[in-house]
């Protein structure tokens, strides 16, 4: 009874989706009259091999490391990788750490079902490094002198062009059309009420006051409203053509505020051309690292900047990194700090005051994919130690599925003529012996779905061979009976002691099976593995079901009704001895 | 009843003979050692409906210098063997490749009567299989194949001695483990020797598999050679027979048994060897080749052995 029972579990586990295909079918051709209750289909999990997919093994680089790390940052590898596979959507990667023998460490992916091998493989072999730079002022003044004279030329153009531009205000040109035209993109003022002017500004600076903006307002206040001050300013770094628009007494208060359109010219500095020339190509190295880096970093995440819409990626460190970010922050008050990815400048933006909470937003001329990217690469974080490719399989899913249908095949066909020969054979007990391996298959299957085993091409083969073990079991205890019943016992006696001799050789031979499939599985190759692992189960499931299921099933048959129809077990009646062959009929 | 153990000259003979000649083979030919050992990558791709012939694919990769190069045309497709294992060096493969088959293939999008779709599929190029094996690791995979044959035929023979603890008469337990592991050895070298007259002939390559396959070799004989010693074990006390005697009915008795399971087991896997997947296609031969041996070892070598060592014994004595 519990044989039946746990057989047909078994079967409602290995043959989910046919029996769920039935009951479909019985629905439907009865109207729903008898409806089945549907089971849960549970997969088989597919291998490489079988499902397509590849494996790729890298060996780490731990030289540099104590030995007491090693495992600790192994283990930081392993997961960075897995983040990294993760973001493919592969279902279910394997990674693992593997320690050789040879004291290597090496760490095994598994990417099942994977369309885009090249790419994964660039993905989990990138260091994304972020780096925060600031500007490197010792590097910057022993560049100066190289760069004096491109420097002297270029101010001394904006001079002229000043120049220019302002005998043309002066003249009672359209101001806003001349600022419109030449004001480059800059910041002016400092602190909360800096404000960017940008090519497109008509160089309306709004309501000013002299403190904060003194080296504009002093010159011009005592200018009349619509007057353009007649010399260039000059500060720090630009030359201003500055027009009063209109003066006034701010709100309740006795202060002026003054009204100022202003057109700019840069005052270039030596900082200048080297931030240019960085921008222009990364490879520049005035720029000196701090010591804040992505893995300072909690998240990123991307969001769109809410006035233009294009994508930037937002950051968030953790306490250590707030930190830091604040101190480089504040010593780079109105100077520019720049991010790097992998070495090269993402987004070099200026930094307007100290910015403390740990929070920061990195703009770049990127697409929305790139900003995604870039903040699945920050998230994944960096790798410990360096690690290299050394081994990889990848098998096209195609010749999986061919391979699966050939080997199906093939087993189908070698177990049919099992189970003729064993019926052939042994009648009755071959018959019920092939019920029982029946039972045997489903049960395996059921384990292998719920364990789960990773099914491979030679975990298949492993199986197909523990079916032969399976039914070695049964030639064992069927031989002894038949030489039971030689020797003159009754059938039910019979029985009973050619299974309990037949025991010890099972016992025995199956357990060097055992230990022969823990050495495979120590071995490690994971095809390998996956032989041993179903040899084993298998095994175990097999000695379960010739000593339970066969052994039920042959006392299940009424004594009487065998004895009188003896030739359903064997064709030996009596102690004469025969000689097997003889039997072959 | 057969008597088995009293012609023991002859198999024992027949046994010594396969054994030599086995010896024989891997000394002077060795197995011909696939990637998975000797380092280097394996690449199967399949081309278009238009295929390329062996000279188009080398001349298409030629410039890439690629070290020992072999092209072999299978199936429907191509396997290429090649001794560097890098990334880089599998692109510019692959990128040469689809090259070739597009050439080969062009893609004809306005052709009259075929859908775009069948197109595409004519000009199907796919890469299949591609393994990648670094040096390092395929030495270690020697040396891990080897520790684990001795291991196995160590921890078999130790608890065949354990098993048969309390037989000590007329010989002692563990010779029923030095007479096993003589006759596993036997059937490993066989089997090797087999897949070394492959090699040398047709090309046979050997990779992790045939270790899986050897061992399993092992396990099976093994489970053959304890049915036998377990019918001795149990005839022992109780027989009026004489040592030889006894054995050989011994082996009579387990021999239907050993036959039909040899038997059972051997028509799963020549059917495997017949309509199986490639891959394991030799996995099966060698697990055919070796049972084969290992039933005749048990049968004919083991039980033969320990009558040869009693003899001795008595002889000395």
């Amino acid at each position: 009874m519990v044989i039946i029972i746990i057989a047909l579990a078994a079967l409602l586990i290995s043959g989910g989706n046919f029996y769920n295909k039935m009951s479909d079918s019985i629905a439907g051709a009865t109207k729903n009259f008898v409806t089945l209750p549907k089971v849960k289909e549970v997969p088989f999990r597919l291998g490489l091999d079988l499902q397509g997919g590849s494996q790729l093994i890298y060996e780490a680089d731990v030289k540099s490391l104590p030995e007491s790390e090693k495992n600790a940052a192994l283990e930081g590898v392993r997961e960075v990788i897995e983040r990294r596979i993760n973001i493919f959507g592969v279902s279910e990667p394997v990674v693992q750490v593997n320690k050789t023998m040879a004291g290597a460490y090496r760490i095994i992916a598994e990417l099942a079902g994977i369309k885009d091998v090249k790419e994964a493989i660039k993905m989990i072999g990138e260091t994304p490094l972020l780096e925060f730079r600031e500007k490197d002022d010792s590097a910057t003044a022993s560049t100066a002198d190289v760069d004096s004279k491109k420097l002297d030329e270029l101010n001394k153009a904006s001079d002229d062009q000043a120049k220019k531009i302002l005998a043309q205000a002066v003249k009672g040109e359209d101001f806003v059309a001349l600022a419109k035209a030449n004001n480059p993109a800059q910041n002016i003022g400092v602190g909360n009420d800096s404000i960017t002017v940008g090519a497109e500004n008509d160089g309306d600076l709004d309501w000013v006051t002299e403190d904060v903006n003194p080296e504009l307002v002093k010159p011009v206040k005592s200018l009349v409203k619509g007057q353009v001050y007649k010399n260039l300013i000059t500060t720090k770094s630009a030359y201003h053509v500055v027009k009063l628009e209109d003066k006034r007494l701010r709100d309740g208060q006795k202060i002026m505020e003054y009204h100022l359109r202003d057109i700019s010219f840069p005052i270039y500095t030596a900082a200048d051309l080297a931030a240019a020339a960085t921008s222009a190509d990364g490879a520049d190295v005035k720029w000196k690292n701090t010591q804040l880096t992505g893995k300072d970093l909690k998240r990123a995440v991307v969001n769109f900047d809410p006035n233009d819409g294009s994508p930037q990626v937002s950051l968030e460190f953790n306490d250590e990194g707030a930190k830091l970010f604040e101190e480089i922050t504040a010593r780079n008050v109105n100077k520019q700090v720049a991010i790097f990815l992998d070495g090269y400048p993402i987004s070099i933006p200026t930094v307007n005051e100290k910015i403390t909470g740990g929070k920061a937003v990195v703009t770049g001329t990127f697409t929305a994919t790139e900003a995604k990217l870039l903040a699945q690469r920050l998230n994944t974080g960096a790798l410990p130690v360096p690690i290299s490719l050394v081994s990889q399989q990848t098998v096209g899913a195609s010749l999986g599925q061919q391979s699966v249908n050939n080997s199906v095949k093939a087993g189908l066909i070698g177990l049919a003529v099992v189970a003729l020969f064993m019926i052939l054979f042994y009648r009755l007990p071959g018959l019920l012996s092939v019920g029982a391996l029946v039972i045997y298959g489903f049960i395996s299957l059921a384990i292998f779905k719920l364990w789960p085993v990773t099914m491979t091409l030679a975990g298949i083969a492993g199986f197909i061979l523990s079916i032969g073990m399976a039914v070695d079991a049964n030639i064992l205890i069927f031989e002894r009976l038949k030489e039971e019943l030689r020797n003159g016992k009754e059938l039910g006696r019979a029985i009973e002691d050619g299974f309990s001799r037949a025991w010890p050789s099972i016992r025995d031979s199956n357990f060097t099976t055992i230990i022969v499939c823990f050495v495979l599985i120590e071995f490690s190759t994971s095809v390998i593995k996956g032989f041993a692992v179903t040899l084993l189960l298998g095994v175990i499931i097999s000695m379960f079901t010739a000593i339970f299921v066969t052994r039920n099933f042959l006392k299940l048959m009424s004594n009487k009704w065998l004895i009188k129809y003896h030739w359903l077990i064997t064709s030996v009646k009596n102690k004469k001895e025969v000689s097997p062959v003889t039997e072959l009929k | 009843m057969y008597k088995i153990i009293q012609k023991r000259k002859i198999w024992i003979s027949i046994s010594v003979v396969l054994f030599v000649t086995a010896i024989y083979f891997i000394s002077a030919w060795g197995l011909k050692l696939g990637i998975d050992f000797t380092g280097g990558s394996l690449l199967e791709i399949k081309f278009g409906a238009n295929k390329p012939n062996v000279i188009e694919v080398s001349e298409a990769i030629k410039d890439l210098k690629l070290n020992s190069l072999s092209v072999q045309p299978s199936e429907n497709s191509f396997i290429l063997r090649f001794q560097d294992n890098s990334e880089e060096v599998h692109q510019s493969v692959l990128t040469s490749l689809r090259k070739l088959n597009d050439s080969k293939n062009p893609v004809k999008l306005e052709q009259e009567g075929t859908s775009t779709a069948a197109v595409t599929a004519n000009n199907s190029f796919e890469e299949l299989n591609f393994t990648a094996i670094g040096p390092s690791i395929g030495q270690e995979l020697q040396k891990k194949a080897v520790y684990s044959i001795i291991l196995v035929l160590i921890a078999i023979s130790l608890y065949i001695s354990y098993a048969f603890r309390k037989v000590s008469k007329p010989i002692a337990s563990w010779k029923y483990g030095v007479a096993t592991l003589i006759a596993l050895f036997h059937d490993t070298i066989i089997v090797i020797g087999f897949f070394a007259l492959l090699g040398k002939f047709w090309g046979i390559e050997v990779n992790t598999s045939f270790v899986a396959a050897v061992l399993t070799v092992l396990g099976f004989s093994v489970h053959d050679t304890i049915v036998v010693f377990d019918r001795i074990r149990e005839n022992l006390p109780k027989s009026a027979d004489d040592f030889e005697n006894t054995i050989n009915k011994s082996v009579n008795q387990t021999l239907t048994r050993s036959i039909n399971t040899s038997m059972t087991v051997m028509f799963v896997l020549f059917s495997i060897v017949l309509f199986g997947g490639a891959s394991i296609k030799y996995f099966a031969l060698a697990l055919f080749v070796g049972i084969f041996f290992g039933t005749y070892s048990s049968i004919f070598l083991a039980s033969p052995l320990l009558v040869v060592w009693n003899n001795l014994k008595r002889k000395a004595q």
